[in-house]
C-alpha cells in the first residue's frame, strides 16, 4: 500500500532556529502513531511543520501522493490533515456547535455522529469557546479536527492538563476512535504508556531527531527502553 | 429643550454615517492587524462615484448608491489584493507610511479627475426638508440616514452572527493559525472582508456628501475621526465601534453647537478619558 504520510528529512523550526533536525517517517492509511519524547524535543513543533506553520529550512512532506512541503496550512488542512492543537486553541467568539460547524467538511463525521460519541457537548452546545472546563475545550478540540473529516488526525498533548478522571474518560473515546475511525492517527502525549495503548506504532524524539521506532506494544513491554527516552510519568 | 434634542438628532445621524465609513475599518484591523490610513479613500471614491454618475447618466442620487458600494468595494478588493497584502508582514510604520502615501495618491488623482471644489448631490425632494416631531424639527435626509444605518447594521449582524462566513470571519480573528489549520481561507475571508467594509465606506460617502462634505481632502481630514471611533471601539467587533462612533458624533455636534469655541477639542478630550477607562476599546471583547 502506497504511504499516506511521508516526510523526507525534514528540517524546521521557527525563524532561524532550527528545532527539527532531519526527520524522516512515513505512514499508512489508517496507521496510529504515538510520538514521545521529552518536554522540548520538538513534537510539537513536528505537528505545526505537518500544519504548514513553522518555518521549513528543508526537506519534504508528501501526504496523499501530493508535495505538500510548500503548501498553505489552509491546503494542508483540506487536502485531509485534521488538528487538535495543543492549548486546545478555542475561538472565544464561536459557541460549541459554531466550532464544530464552521470548519467542517462532508464525510461520515456529521454533527449527530459528533453528539453520540461526545453526549457532553450537546449539552454545552451554545457555550462559549472560552466557557468551558479544560476536558470540554480539548473535547471540541478533538470533534472540531474529526468534522473536517480528516485521514490523519493529529492530537497535540490531548491530555495536558486535564484531571486524571477525565484523561481516564478521554483516553478511553480517543483509543475507540482510533481503533474504529478509521482514519490515520498521530497522538503526541506525556503520558507515554497511555499513548503507546492506544496506538500501533511508537516514534522517539530527542533533539529534533528521531531516536527511536518500534512497534507500541513492544516500547510498552521494554520499561527500560522507556524510561530511557521518556520520562514516563503514567 | 429643543435644540438639545435637535443637537442629539443631529449628532446621532452624524455618528451612524461615521459607524457606517469605519466599521470596515475595524474589522480589517482587527482580523489581520494591519494599520490602514487608507481606508477613508475609499469612502471618497464612493462619494465621486455617486457625484459623477449623476452628473454624467442623470442618474437620480439614490439609484447611484448601490453603485457607490459596489464600486468601493471593488476597488478595496483591487486595493487589498494588489498592494496592501504584500504589507501584512511589514512593521506597522511601514504599513501607516504606505497608506498615508495611498491616501495623498488619491486626493491628487480625486484633485485631477474633479477638481479642488466642494462636491453636490441633489436629494430627492421627499428627503429634504424638516419633518416635525412632537414638537422638534428633524431633518428628513437625517432620518433616511439614520434607518439606513440601522438596516446595514442589522444585516451586518446577522451577517456575522448567524452565517458560516461570519463564523469563519469570526474565527479568523480569534485565532488565525487555528482557522487556517482547520481549512479555513484566512487570505480570502480577509479580502472579502476588505472588500464589504470598503463597499460600506464607499456607500457612507456617497451617503455623506450632504452631510460631511466632498472634496479631494476628504481622507485626510476625517482620517482622525474613522481612527478614533475603531480605537475607542475596539477593533474586530461591531457593537464597539457603534457606540463609539455615535458617542464621537452626539459630542461633536453638541460641542461645535454649544461650546464653538472649542471646536473639535471636546472629542479629543472625550477620547482621552474614554480610552483611559476602557484601554482594549469599548468591545471588550474582540469581534
Amino acid at each position: 500500500m502506497t504511504d499516506l504520510l511521508r516526510v523526507e528529512a525534514l528540517c524546521a523550526g521557527y525563524g532561524q532556529a532550527r528545532v527539527l533536525d532531519g526527520i524522516s517517517f512515513a505512514m499508512k492509511p489508517g496507521e496510529s502513531l504515538a510520538l514521545l519524547g521529552r518536554n522540548g524535543v520538538g513534537k510539537s513543533t513536528l505537528i505545526r511543520s505537518l500544519m504548514g506553520l513553522t518555518k521549513r529550512h528543508s526537506g519534504s512532506v508528501f501526504f496523499g501522493g501530493a508535495d505538500l512541503s510548500a503548501a498553505s496550512p489552509t491546503r494542508r488542512a483540506r487536502a485531509g490533515l485534521g488538528w487538535a492543537p495543543q492549548e486546545r486553541a478555542m475561538f472565544p467568539s464561536l459557541t460549541v456547535e459554531e466550532h464544530l460547524t464552521t470548519t467542517a467538511r462532508p464525510g461520515p463525521w456529521t454533527l449527530e455522529k459528533i453528539y453520540e460519541v461526545f453526549p457532553r457537548l450537546r449539552e454545552r452546545r451554545l457555550n462559549m469557546g472560552d466557557q468551558l472546563s479544560g476536558g470540554e475545550q480539548q473535547m471540541v478540540a478533538i470533534a472540531r479536527a474529526l468534522t473536517t473529516n480528516p485521514r490523519l488526525l493529529l492530537l497535540d498533548e490531548p491530555m495536558e492538563g486535564l484531571a486524571p478522571i477525565i484523561v481516564q474518560e478521554l483516553a478511553a473515546v480517543i483509543g475507540r476512535l482510533i481503533r474504529e475511525g478509521g482514519m490515520a492517527a498521530i497522538v503526541v502525549e506525556q503520558h507515554a504508556r497511555l499513548a503507546l495503548s492506544m496506538t500501533e506504532r511508537a516514534m522517539v524524539l530527542d533533539r529534533g531527531r528521531v531516536v527511536h521506532e518500534s512497534s507500541s506494544e513492544s516500547l510498552l513491554r521494554d520499561s527500560e527502553t522507556l524510561g530511557r527516552l521518556v520520562a514516563v510519568a503514567a | 429643550m429643543t435644540s438639545v434634542i435637535g443637537v442629539l438628532f443631529d449628532g446621532l445621524a452624524y455618528g451612524s454615517l461615521l459607524f457606517l465609513v469605519a466599521v470596515g475599518l475595524s474589522i480589517t484591523m482587527g482580523l489581520m492587524n494591519f494599520i490602514n490610513l487608507a481606508h477613508g479613500a475609499f469612502a471618497m471614491i464612493g462619494g465621486y462615484f455617486s457625484v459623477w454618475l449623476t452628473q454624467k447618466t442623470g442618474l437620480p442620487f439614490l439609484a447611484t448608491l448601490p453603485f457607490a458600494f459596489f464600486g468601493a468595494g471593488l476597488a478595496g478588493l483591487a486595493a487589498e489584493r494588489l498592494l496592501f497584502q504584500r504589507l501584512y508582514k511589514a512593521s506597522h510604520l511601514d504599513q501607516v507610511l504606505f497608506t498615508v502615501g495611498f491616501v495623498f495618491s488619491s486626493i491628487a488623482a480625486a484633485h485631477y479627475f474633479f477638481g479642488a471644489g466642494q462636491q453636490f448631490v441633489s436629494t430627492p425632494g421627499f428627503l429634504q426638508g424638516q419633518l416635525r416631531v412632537a414638537g422638534v424639527d428633524l431633518g428628513k435626509y437625517r432620518l433616511f440616514l439614520i434607518a439606513v444605518v440601522i438596516l446595514l447594521t442589522i444585516a451586518l449582524h446577522l451577517m456575522f452572527a448567524k452565517t458560516r462566513f461570519g463564523a469563519q470571519v469570526r474565527a479568523s480573528v480569534d485565532n488565525q493559525d487555528a482557522a487556517a489549520g482547520l481549512g479555513v481561507n484566512v487570505g480570502l475571508v480577509f479580502s472579502l472582508c476588505f472588500a464589504l467594509g470598503s463597499g460600506l465606506a464607499g456607500l457612507g460617502g456617497a451617503l455623506g456628501v450632504e452631510v460631511l462634505g466632498l472634496d479631494p481632502t476628504f481622507p485626510l481630514k476625517y482620517m482622525v475621526y474613522f481612527l478614533l471611533v475603531v480605537v475607542v471601539g475596539g477593533a474586530g467587533s461591531l457593537r464597539g465601534p457603534l457606540i463609539a462612533a455615535l458617542i464621537l458624533g452626539v459630542f461633536d455636534v453638541a460641542g461645535k453647537y454649544f461650546i464653538p469655541q472649542a471646536g473639535a477639542f471636546i472629542i479629543y478630550v472625550l477620547m482621552i478619558a474614554l480610552l483611559l477607562a476602557f484601554p482594549s476599546g469599548l468591545g471588550g471583547r474582540r469581534a
